[in-house]
């Protein structure tokens, strides 16, 4: 068999594109779905039981399927739902914003329980508000806890974003396999993927990784 | 019961706390059952009994962070109100001293005894952290100032939730066995801080198995079990001539025979 690499060449337009797609894809989603997260948490947290109920339901629902059935569900449900026609990207990214903030409201909700009740109870000592713990408290205690876990969520919805190449969004996978199937040279065009993805997803790993040890809660 | 004893110095003032038939159950445990105690201005009174007798139950409903099933606490008169909004205002004026310290973690010692006055009372913030430098300096940890509590000892971080109470400028200081968590060398220190906020004239109420300290510093000693009062007193009555057996029991058990 041979290699002819001179595809990848020439399409390095197209596959520049595709990933730079790749990557507008994981900032809109995660942009979108950190705010979301924290809403759901705080839906699930409050003292009114149908907007615990409600959250719990969303996030059971979204983090125990499978995401490539999200993206198909998203495909076909969406537009018999609303009357919009929203764009391969728009519907790929409702997806993953999906998944991904039902995750994320986990990781905001792990992030506010994990501070002990001794320290809202020193709060509430000093005669704050509940509000007041939360924000003085509460919230910059899980923070730190929150951000590795976010920073780990990152690094796997970047590469999860190749899922959304089954509805035709035009990102690095898409593009790739779709020159794939018109030149027949698969094994340079998935080995041309793979280097890709790692270049690009190398530096983020690390970056995680730094920020994991950053953070990291010392009591 | 004591209650007239002649021996109580303070009780010719109105009492700055007043229990009055207070109780709580955990479940089919009565952690507290039907208690009426008073505590009045300027005194220490030491709570002390064995572990579930009730003691530190007794302080936390004291400014409602576990409220009473029953009953009412009166502070300076008034009853502790039950809305979250108005018992805030209570809270204020006690400070309290947890047996876990509870600094908060991603502050520095500093800001962690002006954060009080800053959020709650609205002080400015310069001047808040002036007030709180003094109060470092008073439990002798003015050094430390710039500390995060991870970096002081048990017996450092404790001294700094004392001036993180103090900050308040409170009318009675709760203190829920603030040496228990501590390594025998840092309970002096404490102890030494406790004994001197004492001497000040200022209301304490302390939980504590510290007997010698209770011994030595208190005006008034509650002995609980089983959520009732065993028996109040004097030191000298409590720790030399307890007039119920138990008392004698108990406190043989810790070595006070």
């Amino acid at each position: 068999m041979t290699l002819d690499w001179s595809i990848v060449w020439l399409n390095r337009w197209l596959l520049a594109e595709g990933a730079l797609m790749t990557i507008v894809l994981t900032v809109l989603t995660m942009g979108l779905a950190v705010p979301l997260g924290i809403v759901l948490a705080f839906m699930r947290i409050s003292k009114w039981r149908s907007l615990a109920l409600l959250s719990q339901c969303f996030v059971e629902l979204f983090r125990n399927i499978p995401l490539i059935l999200i993206v198909y569900w998203s495909f076909y449900v969406i537009p018999i739902l609303v009357p919009v026609q929203f764009s391969a990207f728009t519907t790929g990214l409702i997806a993953l914003v999906l998944c991904v903030s039902a995750y994320n409201a986990e990781t905001f909700r792990a992030g506010i329980n994990s501070v002990r009740a001794g320290q809202t109870n020193a709060g509430l000592a000093l005669g704050m508000s509940q509000f007041q713990v939360m924000k003085e408290i509460i919230l910059p205690q899980a923070a730190r806890r929150v951000l590795p876990i976010l920073a780990t969520t990152w690094v796997s919805l970047f590469k999860d974003t190749s899922l959304v190449s089954v509805i035709a969004v035009g990102e690095l996978s898409h593009v790739a396999l779709q020159i794939r199937s018109q030149s027949f040279r698969v094994l340079e065009m998935l080995t041309a993927m793979a280097v890709i993805y790692w270049m690009m997803g190398y530096p983020q790993a690390k970056l995680s990784d730094w920020v994991r040890k950053k953070f990291e809660v010392k009591e | 019961m004591t209650d007239t004893t002649p021996i109580r110095r303070a009780a010719t003032q109105r009492p700055l706390l007043e229990y009055k038939h207070v109780h709580k159950a955990f479940g089919a445990f009565k952690a507290i059952d039907d208690i009426s105690l008073e505590i009045y201005p300027g005194e220490v009174v030491c709570f002390i009994g064995p572990s579930g007798s009730g003691k530190s139950t007794l302080l936390r409903g004291t400014n409602g962070l576990d409220p009473f099933d029953g009953g009412e606490v009166f502070f300076d008169g008034q009853a502790l109100p039950r809305k979250q909004s108005e018992v805030r205002k209570v809270r204020q004026r006690m400070g309290m001293v947890f047996q876990n310290f509870e600094l908060f973690p991603h502050k520095t010692a500093l800001q962690n005894v002006a954060i009080g006055p800053i959020t709650v009372l609205n002080t400015d913030k310069a001047q808040a952290e002036q007030q709180a430098m003094a109060l470092l300096a008073k439990v002798g940890l003015a050094d430390k100032a710039d500390n995060y509590p991870v970096n002081l000892s048990g017996g450092q971080q404790q001294r700094v939730a004392i001036a993180r109470a103090l900050a308040m400028q409170p009318e009675v200081l709760l203190f829920d066995e603030p040496t228990s968590a501590l390594d025998p060398e840092t309970i002096g220190e404490v102890l030494s801080v406790m004994k001197a906020l004492a001497d000040e004239g200022r209301t304490m109420v302390i939980v504590t198995h510290e007997m010698s300290f209770a011994r030595r510093v208190a005006d008034w000693v509650i002995v609980f079990e089983r959520g009732k009062v065993l028996e109040q007193g004097p030191p000298e009555q409590i720790f030399e001539a307890p007039t119920v057996g138990r008392t004698k029991e108990f406190l043989g058990h810790l070595g006070w025979a």
